[in-house]
């Protein structure tokens, strides 16, 4: 290990101040004093003078490093990049906050609305809306409806329907309800058939402008309920009960040739 | 860019190497524009921009390299920094920075923040997230280090050897 000797005390404490002194670090009076040294030390002054030149070499050796051409274009395309995935990642963050919202405001929909809505909000997404016209009533004045299925309550003006209709059922299928009914704003005419624990609608309702199903029958199955559509006389005519998708169809077929009997003497 | 040479300059001189200098760079200016919104207006960028950049450093070099690269212990710097040996009458840069490149990483930080880019001792305390003391420490000994790494070149020149007043084995 190299060791100085300094001459004394004193260009010890002086070389301690050089560096500080080279950087103007130095209370005004300790600059006074490494002057007064350094005007009478040529040692001092000699280590003065090379601490500046090691400085000013320094300073010349880093700040002479040549930066890479690319680099400035390349943090700018990172940080437009980062942007760019921040923008995106906001987007998602609002998309995923308007679903939320979206979902959280249907839920409290078919809290308040009951499971009538929550089938029909099921429906809404299978079932052309011209099924759903059909399914509405079946919904609202069969299934959730409070009344007593063994009473047989038959309005006498669709009588002659109902004896088409029983005629083309059989004996263990019941009429126990024939009526008009309204539901979403919508005249029908009901009649509720019972199947054991089953439960079947015969619903007609007058066509509104822009509803068709005269391509044929159409059938559609939402939540256990099948939903068959056809179109006779200027009305829809749908048979809609929670047996399976064959033997609703079946049923369907069935009764079809009586209403349309039926439509055709009483349709006006 | 505002700083970005300076930037780059000062990450090559902490790293010894210029590919992962730039990586570390683009990293800081990453760094600085996600947390733009904590940047004080009216206070020094420059200053924060390094802040972030040797905050980017310190990560990286866990990551990267070799602890025994890291830093000594400043006790042993102590014992081996306790000369003030001649330094040759001409240096080259490139002889400067290869004798800069030897001075252990923290002392070297403190000299590259203090005798290049000239940043005052509260700044650079606060870059380095230590006391002023310290960061007068570390530049003491960083530059009495830096001045012993030049004069081995002056060793190897044949300088100083024999002749010199006011030394001794």
């Amino acid at each position: 290990m190299n060791v100085i000797r300094f001459e004394d005390a004193a260009c010890g404490k002086v070389r301690g101040y050089l560096d500080s002194y080279l950087s103007n670090e130095l209370r005004v009076e300790t600059n006074h004093e490494v002057l007064r040294h350094l005007e009478s030390c040529p040692r001092c002054a000699a280590e003065l003078s090379v601490r500046a030149r090691v400085r000013t070499g320094l300073q010349a050796a880093v700040r002479g490093t040549s930066v890479p051409d690319g680099l400035e274009g390349r943090v700018q395309r990172a940080v437009r990049a980062q942007n760019r995935r921040t923008r995106a990642g906001l987007y998602t963050m609002a998309v995923a906050a308007i679903l939320i919202i979206g979902l959280a405001i249907v839920s409290l929909r078919r809290a308040k609305t009951g499971p009538e809505e929550a089938i029909l909000a099921k429906a809404s997404g299978r079932l052309a809306l011209v099924l759903n016209v059909g399914l509405r009533d079946h919904l609202h004045c069969a299934v959730f409806r409070k009344y007593d299925k063994a009473v047989v309550q038959l309005s006498p003006e669709f009588a002659d329907l109902a004896r088409l209709i029983q005629a083309r059922l059989a004996g263990d299928f019941r009429i126990i309800q024939g009526h008009r009914c309204t539901a979403g704003g919508r005249q029908y005419v009901h009649l509720i058939v019972t199947h054991g624990d089953k439960l079947l609608s015969l619903i007609l309702t007058r066509k509104r402008s822009g509803e068709s199903l005269s391509g044929g029958v159409f059938q559609e199955g939402v939540d256990h309920f099948q939903v068959v559509g056809f179109e006779s006389h200027d009305y829809l005519v749908y048979v809609i009960s929670d047996l399976d998708a064959q033997q609703n169809l079946q049923l369907a077929a069935n009764i079809a040739p009586a209403v349309r009997e039926y439509l055709a003497a009483h349709a006006g | 860019m505002p700083h970005l040479n300076e930037l780059y300059r000062v990450a090559a001189r902490l790293l010894g190497d210029t590919t992962r200098a730039e990586d570390v760079v683009q990293e800081a200016y990453l760094q600085a524009w996600k947390s733009f919104h904590r940047f004080a207006p009216g206070t020094n960028c420059r200053a924060w921009l390094f802040k972030i950049l040797i905050n980017t450093i310190h990560h990286y070099r866990r990551k990267w390299l070799n602890p025994r690269l890291v830093t000594d212990s400043e006790e042993t710097l102590e014992q081996t920094a306790a000369a003030a040996p001649p330094i040759p009458e001409h240096i080259t840069e490139e002889e400067i920075l290869r004798a800069l490149d030897r001075v252990p990483a923290d002392y070297r930080t403190a000299v590259l923040l203090a005798d290049v880019e000239e940043f005052s001792y509260k700044e650079i305390a606060a870059m380095l997230n230590v006391p002023i003391g310290t960061v007068m420490s570390r530049l003491s000994r960083g530059r009495r280090i830096l001045r012993e790494q030049l004069s081995e070149l002056a060793q190897s020149y044949g300088i100083g050897r024999a002749g010199e007043e006011g030394r001794g084995a």
